[in-house]
């Protein structure tokens, strides 16, 4: 018998005005999965995200965690309930210090009960980060800084990660890092959910990823599918 | 004309917009709202001194803080906080409007009784004596007031740099919607700065009263606004330009009030808006908005 | 039906203007004023609005251009036999020289227009909240200017004996002129390109509209309403002070504009308007009023109370304005028409 899902999303629709972003989605993410979602730009991959975040309300359907509709609840609930996000563009405070920029991430923690020390294991896969503790995360590289955005997002122990575009401007050594960074969170059991321009190398990389174009879900890739060129341009330009 | 009591009296008086700034700023910093009707938390304060004035001064106090608390939080709670996503204007316009109607509040008194206007408080009279410093008269309530609004600036420094609830309204300030999806209460946060923007304004309250004895509707109100021109000329977005705008629009106020010889004072206000203009038109961030890029915008 | 919309835009809020002014003319003497106010006050808000609600900048100067109206066509309108008597300090030419009433209109809303030019070349580079606090820095030095320039007028005293030529036919013809003066540019090429530059600054800089010129445009068309609305309202009052013109003034027009919609020329005439009458109607409660059969009196000062009350409680059940930033329209609002609903992003 299957487990039930971790996150699920059922028939979404999203709206910009009276124009409709995302329409009729429906995914599922098990535990311990990572499921991509790529797709041409303007095709609704980070309005899904801000709608499992609550930043934007969904005009229809459902999105539930283990079980529990989230759906409609402001920002600060859903990261409280364990969803953490790794914003488009890193979001991270300049101003702030690495270590100020990590403890913010706590907050939706503390409220979860979380327990020992944090920041430890998260340092331990960013190593680079520890080095920066007390320096301004706006001087920090592009690298380094998508290191702590993802890291920030993992301090707060949650239970699934919503990522957009984490390798966004970064060069071909860092997308590496980025991706191993991925695959050590998911051996920890973490859920992720990765938006991505990438197409092969997310294809390659999850469990599973399915194709948005145009605010619908064209189709699902599997890793196996990740050499296939053809099917991945027929998937981006069918509409 | 003596210098070293020219510059205290400024000081004083940098200090004592200063900590005006920041009460301002604090708003600012989360909501993006300009809150025009601050000084009538002032003037709520100090009509509060004055009808509690018997009660003795440590009791009288006591209530101040925690009306203009009360009120500044009411003004979030009733007003502001369903105004989220208003257009710049209407948010103004409904601080405007509170403005007006707590000053009109105030006007009752005299008109139902028929009084000229205006209420004497005596709270804390005794720091309205002067002491010989060198050449100079200063009065005890100079010296308090700096003193106090250091403590104060120190206090709430530390409570923004070292507590969490302090980086969460670092964080809200700076880019409100990724603090949200950390986690950071939105309302709590917003709610936590109307309070501590309240305690500000009873404070400055307290020690306008001492200087000024006599409480009208409109009490503190031309001082709100040479805030307001001293926190867009030091730079709104960030909370220390704004404070540093308000302290030195108030130590210039201070200065220029006593230096210059009364013939050539009319034309005072105009040389300082013009001076205002003239650093809007070259740094229209703000004078001291030298390092950093702009905050994320609020969405 | 596009130009049968565009034409009732145009006809609404001139019909309300004619009807209060007609109102107007039914009242009592003392009321008659207070209504020719209103409609002054619709000028100066259309004046207002040409600016803020075309480029939603927000502008706290606008009255110091009202003010120069004031004086000049005050100043001017001064029978010259009297005024070196009055105003002693005048410069000669201004003491023994007068014009008739519609040439002080006129000069008063040229005057208002090159000052908003002049103003307007260097401050139209500014936005936000720097704008806002540059454009007070106008109005104080304005203030403070008239204040003290004894030259030019008459300082710190009131300019009386000002010919009150003020009473229906100027009042309404005077706010039925801003407001299709103001709906001639809202609908010409340089108010649409204005308005886009409101919408998104980036993509109309993008199209190739000057932001800048637009601005001054706009802020010059709005300093010769606002000037000729000065002239209007000193003929009104037969006198000014400065303190007539300054800080209450500029706020309680800005919050009229607000109220009533900042972004359509209907809401700045239904604002000026129902606030206005809004002030009449609770001042006369003042002295007792019966209204559906009820005796109201309303204890003194209560009516500013009642006003401000009234202003907040719109504005915070309906912060886009009373007429929700939109002009008139037979078209029902989207709401109402369609059974779908809109999901806005929630707060």
């Amino acid at each position: 018998m299957r487990e039930a899902p971790l996150l699920a999303i059922t028939d979404l629709e999203v709206r910009h005005g009276s124009v409709p972003a995302v329409r009729g989605l429906s995914l599922e993410l098990r535990r311990g999965e990572v499921v991509g979602l790529i797709g041409p730009n303007g095709a609704g991959k980070t309005t899904t995200l801000h709608a499992i975040m609550g930043i934007v309300r969904p005009y229809r359907g459902s999105i539930e965690l283990a079980g529990r509709s989230i759906r409609g609840l402001p920002p600060e609930r859903v990261a409280r309930a364990g969803i953490a996000i790794v914003p488009e563009g890193r979001r991270i405070y300049g101003e702030l210090t690495v270590e100020e920029n990590l403890r913010l991430g706590l907050v939706a923690r503390r409220a979860r009960n979380g327990a020992a020390n944090p920041f430890e294991p998260v340092l331990a896969l960013f190593p680079a980060l520890r080095d920066s503790l007390e320096r301004r995360a706006g001087a920090l590289s592009g690298g380094q800084q998508q290191q702590l955005a993802i890291a920030r997002a993992l301090v707060a122990g949650p239970e699934v990660l919503l990522l957009d575009e984490p390798s966004l401007g970064l060069a071909p050594r860092l997308v590496d890092a980025v991706f191993e960074a991925l695959a050590e969170i998911r051996a920890s059991g973490i859920s992720a959910l990765l938006v991505e321009q990438r197409a092969q190398r997310t294809v390659a990389f999850a469990d599973r990823t399915h194709v948005l174009a145009n605010g619908e879900l064209r189709m699902t890739l599997g890793p196996a599918d990740a050499g296939d060129t053809n099917r991945l341009v027929e998937a981006y330009l069918a509409s | 004309m003596n210098v070293l009591q020219t510059s205290i009296d400024a000081l004083a008086l940098g200090a004592v917009y200063a900590l005006m700034a920041v009460g301002i700023g604090l708003v600012f910093g989360v909501l993006r709202l300009v809150n025009f009707a601050y000084g009538q938390l002032i003037m709520a304060g100090a009509y509060t001194l004055a009808f509690t004035g018997s009660w003795g001064d440590p009791a009288s106090i006591a209530v101040c803080v925690a009306v203009v608390v009360t009120l500044s939080v009411a003004m979030e709670l009733l007003a502001f906080r369903r105004l989220r996503g208003a257009s710049p204007a209407t948010m103004l316009a409904a601080t405007f409007a509170i403005s007006f109607l707590l000053q009109s509040i105030a006007l009752l008194r005299y008109s139902f009784a028929n009084k000229p206007i205006g209420d004497s408080v005596g709270t804390l009279s005794g720091l309205n004596r002067s002491l010989r410093l060198g050449s100079a008269q200063i009065q005890w309530i100079t010296i308090v007031a700096i003193v106090v609004a250091l403590v104060v600036l120190a206090a709430l420094g530390l409570f923004l740099n070292r507590t969490s609830i302090g980086l969460q309204m670092r964080a809200a300030a700076a880019d409100f919607r990724t603090a949200r999806m950390l986690g950071v209460g939105a309302n709590t946060v917003i709610l936590l700065a109307f309070v501590i923007s309240g305690l500000l304004a009873a404070i400055t309250a307290v020690i306008f009263v001492v200087q000024t004895p006599l409480v009208t509707p409109d009490f503190a109100l031309r001082d709100t606004i040479i805030v307001l021109v001293g926190i867009v000329v030091g730079g709104i977005d960030r909370l220390v330009t704004a404070t540093l705008g308000g302290f030195f629009i108030g130590v210039a106020t201070g200065v220029l009030g006593d230096t210059l010889p009364s013939g050539s004072r009319v034309y005072l206000p105009s040389a300082v808006f013009a001076l205002v203009i003239l650093v809007l038109l070259l740094r229209p961030r703000g004078l001291f908005a030298i390092f950093g890029r702009a905050p994320a915008e609020r969405v | 039906m596009r130009r049968l919309n565009a034409s009732l835009q145009l006809l609404a809020p001139c019909a309300l203007v004619v009807l209060v002014g007609l109102g107007g003319r039914a009242t009592t003497a003392g009321t008659q004023t207070e209504v020719w106010n209103a409609l002054v006050n619709v000028a100066i808000v259309v004046g207002l609005y040409v600016f803020v609600g075309n480029s939603g900048v927000l502008s706290f100067g606008q009255i110091s251009f009202v003010a120069v109206g004031a004086f000049a066509a005050g100043l001017l309108t001064v029978d010259p036999t009297v005024k070196p008597n009055v105003l002693p300090g005048l410069w000669p030419f201004l003491a023994h020289h007068s014009i008739g009433n519609v040439p002080s209109l006129l000069l008063a809303a040229a005057l208002g227009g090159v000052f908003a030019f002049l103003v307007g070349l260097p401050l139209m580079r500014l936005s936000g909240l720097a704008a806002g606090i540059a454009t007070f820095a106008v109005l104080e030095i304005t203030h403070n200017v008239l204040r003290n320039w004894t030259k030019i007028g008459p300082g710190a005293t009131t300019l009386a004996l000002v010919p009150g030529t003020t009473t229906f036919a100027q009042a309404t013809l005077g706010a039925l002129i801003a407001v299709v003066v103001a709906f001639c540019y809202q609908q010409s090429r340089f108010g649409r390109q204005l308005r886009a530059t409101r919408e998104d600054p980036a993509a109309a800089r993008a199209a190739g509209i000057d932001i800048h010129r637009q601005r001054l445009l706009a802020f010059t068309l709005s300093g010769a309403l606002c000037g000729f609305a000065g002239g209007l309202l000193v003929h009104l009052l037969g006198s000014i002070d400065t303190e007539q013109v300054y800080l209450d003034l500029t706020f309680l027009t800005l919050a009229m504009l607000v109220v009533g919609g900042a972004q359509s020329l209907f809401g700045a005439v239904v604002g000026a308007l129902g606030v206005s009458l809004l002030d009449t109607f609770l001042g006369n409660a003042e002295n007792t009023v019966h209204v559906l059969g009820l005796r109201l009196h309303l204890p003194g000062g209560s009516r500013l109370v009642g006003v401000a009350a009234a202003m907040l409680v719109v504005l915070v059940l309906r912060p886009s304005g009373l007429t929700g930033g939109r002009e008139f329209s037979l078209r029902l609002p989207r709401r109402l028409r369609a059974p779908r609903a809109q999901a806005p992003e929630p707060r």
